[in-house]
């Protein structure tokens, strides 16, 4: 009994000791809104899309789980819409593209007031549009 | 505390007031202070508890409102006040508001018994150990009524939970407060901590005689306290949270008060008795060695005296602290076992090598 006595004080005081060694340890709290986080190199977020590199393939459209995608060719050009909503960032898109047209950013703030915003159209024809290309504004 | 009754007067008899006024209204001023003071300390104290807890888990803790989250337990305390006093259907309605106040001013009290310093306590008169005792042991019957009158089954049991482990725990408690009372010679907390005085200057600590003794006062306490690791009556995953679960508002608030105010005032009382209260860890008043000429040098011995006690109790504090960040919950059985089968002849066992102690110390004499 005398030695499970000694044997206990002894764990207590490790447990003891071991939390206290935390303090001298990194703080592991992410200050997020003014430091963003540090991602994974192969982190994936918001899609990318280059209408220069697109075949109009189709093939991110057909390996979409969850049928985000659509991809239209038309005279005009081509155009490409994704939902947000819908879309589990699984990544198929870009590994099945044949052109490497489709990317994934590392742009992970897709918070939004409205539903609509999470649905991305963009064509390569639209002049309203910069660029053909969805960037992360 | 006479140096404060005459300044008091002296005031009064510039602006023609007369003396009877003064002696009337005198107990005012002390009342003022404590108040003024338990506010800055809970607040200080939450904070604390909440960086300190952060530290040892590698987190950051609070760290949004002000400078370095210095103004977070402010922010937390208005939205407290601000907050509804909801009243329950079926409670007693008297209690229900008795109840907080009946756990918060017997731990105000407390703080009037405790010597700053070898001239400033509030209330000098010879038992006043046994008087601490007595008032440290209140709170539970608030808990009780808060239990009783909030009509909720869980307020019910955490309060029934938390009297029996206060009852259970003031026993080796009091065993070793009856050792420590031994050992000076003296039920008077001002008399306790100048037997401490040594040459040496750590040497005379009781906490060396009675280290033992310590150890187990500082289980008791944080058992009293109701915090982890014998949190039992507010056992979140139990309890939703145990008396205190139909209370909000500012009734709410003055139960969390209660107890940060009895976490500081019990860890006063441990610096006092064990690790020689106002006394200087370095043996000569830092202040004496500053000021040797000055004509103040008294006013600033005093003031050094409630530092030393204060650092004193801030580590005992982070003790504690550290305790509730590294062990788990007890379960109820073994909380008792604990208490009845081990503390309980430990203290006696204590108690009776003191005596031995003290009777190889005053050499043989009785």
């Amino acid at each position: 009994m005398i030695k499970r006595f000694f044997i206990d004080t002894y764990n207590l005081l490790l447990g003891l000791f071991t939390v206290f060694k935390h303090s001298f340890k990194k703080r592991v709290t992410e200050e997020y809104p003014e430091h963003k986080p540090e991602l994974t190199k192969r982190f994936r977020g918001k899609h990318k899309w280059d209408a220069n590199k697109c075949c109009a393939c189709k093939s991110c459209e057909k390996v979409c789980p969850a049928g985000a995608i659509t991809v239209d060719k038309s005279e005009q050009g081509l155009s490409f819409k994704i939902d947000l909503k819908k879309c589990i960032f699984c990544g198929n898109c870009m590994y099945y593209c044949p052109k490497n047209a489709i990317n994934m950013t590392e742009n992970f703030e897709l918070a939004t007031d409205k539903k609509d915003d999470l649905i991305i159209a963009i064509n390569s024809f639209n002049s309203d549009t910069d660029s053909n290309i969805i960037e992360n504004e | 505390m006479n140096y404060l009754y005459f300044w008091y007067i002296d005031i009064l008899a510039k602006h023609n007031i007369p003396e009877i006024f003064g002696d009337i209204t005198f107990p005012i001023l002390p009342f003022c202070i404590i108040a003024a003071a338990i506010i800055l300390v809970v607040l200080f104290l939450v904070l604390l508890e909440r960086k300190i807890l952060a530290l040892f888990t590698q987190r950051k803790g609070p760290n949004r409102v002000g400078l370095w989250g210095l103004l977070q337990t402010c922010a937390d305390a208005i939205k407290l006040l601000t907050k509804q006093n909801v009243d329950i259907k079926g409670s007693d309605r008297f209690l229900f508001n008795v109840a907080p106040i009946v756990v918060f001013v017997p731990a105000m009290l407390l703080w009037g018994l405790i010597p700053y310093s070898s001239e400033f306590e509030f209330m000098g008169f010879s038992v006043t150990i046994i008087l601490f005792i007595a008032i440290a042991s209140l709170p539970v019957i608030g808990i009780i009524l808060a239990g009783y009158a909030s009509n909720n089954k869980y307020s019910l049991i955490g309060a029934i939970r938390s009297a029996a482990q206060i009852i259970s725990y003031e026993l080796p408690m009091t065993f070793v407060i009856l050792s420590i009372v031994l050992l000076a010679s003296s039920m008077n907390l001002k008399d306790i901590v100048l037997a401490q005085i040594s040459v040496p200057p750590v040497l005379g600590w009781f906490a060396i005689p009675c280290f033992i003794g310590f150890i187990i006062m500082f289980i008791c306490a944080v058992a009293e306290l109701n915090r982890c690791p014998f949190d039992l009556p507010e056992a979140e995953s139990e309890l939703v949270a145990g008396y205190n679960t139909e209370y909000s508002g500012m009734r709410f608030a003055l139960f969390f008060l209660g107890e940060y105010t009895m976490l500081f005032v019990m860890c006063l009382f441990m610096a006092t008795i064990f690790f020689g209260g106002f006394l200087p860890l370095t043996g000569k008043y830092i202040s004496e060695m500053c000021f040797t000429n000055s004509e103040f040098l008294q006013v600033f011995i005093y003031f050094e005296q409630a530092i030393w006690l204060f650092l004193k109790t801030l580590i005992l504090v982070v003790l504690v602290m550290l305790v509730r960040a590294s062990y788990p919950r007890l379960n109820s059985a073994s909380l008792m076992k604990f208490s009845w089968k081990f503390l309980l002849p430990l203290s006696i066992l204590n108690f009776i090598v003191i005596m031995i102690f003290k009777y190889i110390q005053d050499g043989g004499a009785i």
